[in-house]
């Protein structure tokens, strides 16, 4: 049973925790670094607790900051969000040694689905199918380029403790590799604290599929269907969408059964998204697993009717899985739009700044997840997202036209954002016809797009 | 009004000889109660001329209060403030009128175990306590108030 729970995140995310954990009627207690004081999650919350400076090293990836404003404020929970301390396995296990309840996966589960290299060779031995890779973390540089010449370039070098599309490299030849895997060893060292690299064969024209699954204490895996997050920019995800373009209805059922059974065999358990890249022949090969909520979680909360947060809090809180995967059910379609205080124009670089002018679009179908408003101040020290819209429609096609509107009705001022950049790629054939691949914007220049756009009345 | 301006001006009756009294007595430059909701403020540099404002800062919205904003203008009060989260602890001579050295340890914020120090960055005479020890505090929070005295009476 939880019954005050820390929200230990910002921006949207810690609105969408507020808003789950209100209709389950927990008590929460927003945390917040100084830069934050004026957000609003923390201007809606009951209670709020500053637990350091906007730094997010002494704020919130802090473990004794969070675990001690939990304590201070007499929860029994924290939610980390995604991000932050979301997957960090000693915080975690911390936070349980104050008799506080971790809402996510325990240190145990973390621990073992922390390093990519060995989750790829677990989840192999459960039946998921993986790219051709190392065997594991590389030693050393002679054994990638023995690894590589023998999957055969392009490989990508990826760090074993990365994530978020950090700490990858496309490696296209052995020079390439000779110059760059002690770069890439320093640079995943210093960014995440272990320099262990493995790599992959490198697919091009890849969609990006990743499946949401949930598991409860006792072992019962639910999938809710796929995602498919092939807009990207570089390896950063923009646009989600569900279902996915990419999978045939026979091979989607089977492939979603597959996964769900794997990941509780495997011993995983809270709710998880598991990456896959499918490549032109159709089929998906797993590339990881993140142990949190996502960021695009509303797409599939749109397509089931699931809400994802709560499922999690109530699986963290010990509760058995409270439906069956019959009664999940998947109807119609849903994109998102993550809209970031980026330019677009100028090769997305990060805004900050005042909202001088805010409209939310609504109307039929349409969600919009933001943690703005008027007068609020976009600090420089985080990321970059500020609302997430999320449309929902009977097929592709209507929910479409349905973003196109719901985007003109969207206004940010006092930062440029990546909304232009959307009404563009809704005019974009590839994304049209949903063949729209990883590599889309490698090849459509982001000039292009934003010239698609149809101009909104200023 | 006329009910608030009665009360206000019974307030001041019966508080500011007792206010100017202690003033004289702990040689502070100032000395600010609550009551009543009203704030009732003396200062050594202009006796008689009590200054009266309401209504009381507002409270946190939870069991953590909200750092107080400095008095504007009121260079010789110095707030404390939390340096970590956590639960604190006021060292022994931190009550209203106990002396301070510039740099001195006034408190510690025990941060799971941890005791986190909070310094003086200014010498003075505490005047007014915002905490108690064993309070939980956050990031930054208001401890106390320090107010300094004329130099070379520290």
């Amino acid at each position: 049973m939880i019954k005050r729970v820390l929200i230990a995140n910002r921006g949207e995310i810690a609105l969408r925790i507020l808003r789950a954990c209100r209709q389950l009627g927990i008590e929460a207690v927003v945390a917040y670094s100084e830069a934050d004081r004026e957000s609003r999650a923390v201007l809606v919350a009951d209670e709020a607790i500053c637990i350091g400076p906007a730094d997010a090293k002494r704020s919130y990836l802090s473990a004794p900051a969070v675990i001690s404003a939990a304590l201070a404020t007499g929860c029994d929970a924290i939610h980390p969000g995604y991000g932050f301390l979301s997957e960090n396995a000693s915080f975690a296990e911390a936070a349980a040694a104050h008799g506080l309840t971790f809402i996510g996966p325990s240190a145990e589960v973390l621990e073992r689905f922390e390093s990519k290299a060995e989750v790829r060779a677990l989840l192999a031995k459960h039946g998921l199918p993986t790219i051709p890779g190392s065997d594991g973390v590389v030693a050393d540089e002679a054994a990638a380029a023995k690894a590589a010449t023998k999957i055969g370039y392009p490989v990508i070098l990826k760090a074993s403790a990365g994530g978020g599309g950090r700490g990858m490299r496309v490696i296209q030849n052995a020079d390439d590799l000779a110059q760059l895997f002690s770069i890439c060893t320093h640079e995943a060292q210093a960014a995440f604290g272990d320099g262990s690299l493995y790599l992959e064969k490198y697919l091009v024209d890849t969609h990006h599929v990743e499946v949401q699954i949930a598991v409860d204490k006792s072992g019962t895996a639910l999938h809710f269907g796929e995602r498919d997050c092939s807009v990207q920019r570089r390896h950063q995800k923009l646009v989600e969408e569900s279902p996915s373009t990419a999978l045939t209805p026979k091979v989607r059922e089977e492939f979603l059964t597959r996964v769900a059974k794997a990941v509780g065999a495997a011993g995983y358990r809270n709710l998880g998204t598991l990456e896959f890249l499918v490549g032109a022949d159709g089929k998906p090969y797993f590339i990881e697993i993140n142990c949190r909520i996502q960021v695009e979680h509303p797409v599939t909360e749109m397509v089931t009717g699931v809400d994802l947060v709560a499922l999690q809090i109530r699986l963290a809180a010990g509760e058995l899985m409270p439906m069956t995967q019959a009664e999940v059910e998947r109807r119609g379609h849903a994109i998102e739009f993550r809209l970031t205080a980026e330019d677009p124009a100028h090769e997305f670089r990060p805004q900050a700044g005042e909202i001088t002018t805010f409209r939310s679009p609504s109307g039929p179908w349409v969600r919009f997840d933001s943690h703005l408003y008027a007068g609020y101040e976009v600090p420089p020290y985080y990321d970059s997202l500020l609302a997430k819209l999320i449309v929902w429609g009977n097929t592709r096609e209507e929910a479409i036209a349905r973003s196109r509107a719901a985007l003109l009705e969207v206004e940010i001022g006092g930062v440029e954002t990546t909304r232009d950049f959307f009404l563009g790629l809704l005019e974009t054939p590839s994304f049209l016809k949903g063949t729209a691949t990883t590599s889309m914007l490698d090849t459509i220049g982001t000039a292009d797009i934003l010239a698609a756009a149809p101009k909104a009345r200023a | 009004m006329a009910h608030d301006t009665e009360r206000l001006g019974d307030l001041l009756d019966s508080l500011v000889p007792v206010l100017v009294e202690r003033l004289h007595e702990t040689g502070l430059g100032e000395i600010e109660i609550e009551r009543d909701g009203a704030i009732v403020r003396v200062r050594a540099e202009d006796l008689g001329a009590p200054v009266a404002s309401a209504p009381a800062p507002v409270a946190s919205r939870g069991g953590v209060p909200a750092a107080a904003a400095p008095t504007a203008g009121d260079e010789r009060r110095h707030p404390v403030r939390s340096t970590a989260v956590g639960f604190v602890k006021l060292a022994p001579d931190i009550h209203v009128g106990g002396k301070v050295a510039k740099g001195s340890l006034v408190a510690t914020v025990d941060v799971l175990g941890v005791a986190v120090e909070v310094r003086a960055d200014h010498g003075g005479i505490v005047a007014k306590l915002r905490c108690a020890s064993g309070d939980p505090v956050e990031y930054g929070q208001e401890l106390f108030l320090l107010e300094s005295v004329g130099e070379g009476k520290l």
